[in-house]
């Protein structure tokens, strides 16, 4: 089937008026632009074959690669956004869109010396412009080159709308979410099963006077006691951060790995919470033991490993909707506790990853509408969409 | 109707709902028949393009749109779902009815075998026509009174009263018959996908309309137009 030229010239010029209105602000006037002159010649490719993200360069930007199906499952039992986990099971296949910001951070990655302290990413942007996607990119990298991957699917949902709040056994002042430390573990053991064997604890640690687990065991065993035993599953939540955060100093050849803590809203770690004690007083977030092992986790005093982390606006407490920069959305702590980082911008769709996910829309029969194989309704859905990857 | 919303009624002139003089022309919202050349218009619509230069045009209503999305069954649909004057709600739960029924027909689509991928419908606004035609009664019933009593008499319906009942039958069903925890969109799309292909609670109210009518046929004759 040949492509035909899916942007002619109108077309072309209502992107750049479009640009216009969009960039300017409110209540500008339309200035007259200047047409590009030449035809494109190419044609539109959308797909690519290179399955694996390692191998996978500028050549295959703005194109589709395919998530394979046990991937999907053992990597994102929990990751992938609300959306596009809708879309996967519309569309019997997960296709992930190759684009700059998680080769950026892929390209880093491969050339980080992991020797020196841990080095720690930032993915900042406007609302739906795919942070979220651009960090499980990076995850199908960390996981398909062996390294463990700490994945903190929405750290807001750790701050607010908790159900049950314990009282920390280990450390009076705390608070422990049992529920929501249970859950993570669960889908830690999907996620990382062949590590669980490997990794022998360093430490004896006790949980009631009957119940302890012993130095030497291996972490499966700490994993499903803290699945099993409710309670007390926070505090196995720290002791596992704890573990990993010491042994992924070795070295490769003396059964090392490499730690990759993937963190989305990690804003949400300095900010408040809606959770009240039972005198009506609110909880801070270093009083909730989750929040404040994770803290420790950000701290760059390990090597033999990564930080990736996404800000996000949308499940955060009491920010204004407008706010996506890494200074206002952190705060004065969160900054200074995550200083230095590598920011990483993500931005909304060029003009060619729109072509490249509208071919996949109507690859995958889901463009309906009579039209459109004509610009029409193509126009339409740019001018209303904005190219904001969220609303395609 | 709040203190603002009748501030602002009172400052728009309201010019649709007030009696027209008959000879304004209705609006033309659609593109295509303004593109038109000459040589390809019937007498009828040359006619027309020449009353539409002397005669005034009705103002249309704020929904009409010259786009190629718009649709007036779609129209008078959400028109009808729509209480206390939200449009913007009976909107969205019809954009969601079309996206679930999109969403479900692709998933059957796409895990369907190689031969029978030609079937399955995808288009959300067919299926939704189809079944609306597949739920209009083709006659209906008047109460005439002769006598004394009234009898129900089998009588042809318009298409506006058929289109009507349709759509009247599968909302009211869609409001009364479904689980309190389950959505409206969720439960449109479920009886939509249904009268699609031809079962479903509205489909059996059009048969038990059609039983009634053929039961009612002595009385035909009383019907004097």
């Amino acid at each position: 089937m040949t492509l035909h030229r899916l942007f002619p010239l109108r077309l072309r010029q209502t992107i750049a008026q479009v640009r216009l209105l969009h960039g300017s602000g409110c209540g500008h006037q339309l200035e007259e632009v200047a047409m590009e002159p030449e035809l494109r010649k190419e044609t539109s490719v959308f797909r690519t074959q290179v399955n694996d993200p390692a191998c996978q360069s500028e050549r295959h930007l703005g194109q589709y690669y395919t998530l394979p199906t046990s991937h999907l499952h053992t990597i994102f039992p929990h990751g992938l956004p609300a959306r596009y986990q809708q879309q996967v099971k519309t569309f019997n296949e997960g296709c992930v869109m190759v684009r700059q910001p998680a080769l950026e951070l892929i390209s880093y990655l491969k050339a980080a010396d992991y020797s020196k302290p841990a080095v720690r990413y930032l993915l900042y942007g406007l609302k739906g412009s795919g942070k979220t996607m651009s960090l499980c990119h990076t995850i199908h990298y960390c996981s398909t080159q062996g390294w463990l991957v700490l994945h903190i699917p929405d750290a807001h949902l750790w701050v607010k709308n908790c159900k049950e709040l314990l009282p920390s056994s280990y450390h009076t002042s705390r608070f422990d979410q049992p529920i929501e430390a249970s859950n993570w573990l669960r889908n830690f053991r999907t996620t990382n099963e062949r590590f669980l064997s490997k990794i022998k604890l360093r430490q004896r640690y006790t949980w009631t006077k009957r119940e302890s687990t012993e130095k030497g065991s291996p972490l499966g065993e700490l994993v499903d006691m803290g699945v099993s035993r409710v309670k007390s599953s926070s505090d196995v939540v720290g002791a596992v951060l704890k573990e990993l955060r010491l042994q992924a100093a070795e070295t490769e050849e003396s059964e090392g790995f490499r730690l990759a803590v993937a963190i989305d809203g990690v804003n949400s770690l300095w900010g408040r919470t809606t959770i009240k004690k039972e005198d009506k007083s609110p909880v801070a977030p270093e009083e909730l033991t989750l929040i404040h092992n994770l803290r420790k986790m950000i701290d760059n005093n390990w090597c033999g490993g990564a930080v990736i982390a996404t800000l996000s606006q949308t499940g955060s407490l009491y920010s204004p909707s407008s706010a996506y920069l890494p200074k206002e959305l952190l705060g004065e702590e969160g900054f200074d506790s995550m200083d230095p980082f590598i920011p990483v911008p993500v931005s909304n769709y060029s003009e060619k990853e729109f072509e490249s996910c509208y071919l996949y829309y109507l690859d995958r029969h889901w463009l309906q509408h009579p039209h459109s194989e004509s610009h029409s309704p193509q126009t339409c859905i740019l001018v209303w969409s904005f190219l904001i990857p969220y609303f395609n | 109707v709040s203190a603002s919303s009748i501030g602002r009624l009172v400052m728009l002139f309201l010019v649709r709902w007030s009696r027209y003089n008959p000879y304004y022309l209705e609006p033309e919202p659609r593109k295509e028949l303004y593109n038109m050349p000459e040589t390809e218009l019937t007498t009828e619509q040359k006619e027309e393009r020449e009353l539409k230069a002397v005669r005034p045009i009705k103002a249309t209503t704020n929904s009409t749109t010259s786009s190629v999305f718009n649709d007036p069954v779609l129209s008078k649909f959400v028109n009808m779902m729509m209480r206390d004057g939200e449009k913007i709600l009976a909107r969205g739960i019809l954009t969601q009815t079309l996206e679930s029924l999109k969403r479900k027909q692709v998933e059957k689509y796409h895990k369907a075998p190689q031969g029978k991928k030609a079937e399955i419908e995808c288009n959300p606004y067919a299926i939704f026509h189809q079944a609306l035609e597949n739920c209009m009664p083709v006659i209906g019933l008047a109460s005439i009174q002769k006598g004394g009593k009234f009898y129900q008499v089998p009588v042809p319906l318009t298409d506006n009263r058929r289109r009507f009942l349709a759509m009247k039958w599968m909302i009211t069903e869609c409001r009364d018959n479904k689980n309190r925890r389950t959505l409206m969109y969720e439960k449109l799309s479920q009886e939509l996908l249904a009268a699609y292909s031809k079962e479903g609670n509205v489909i059996k109210r059009k048969h038990e309309l059609h039983k009634m009518a053929e039961s009612n046929r002595a009385y035909a004759h009383y019907r004097w137009w």
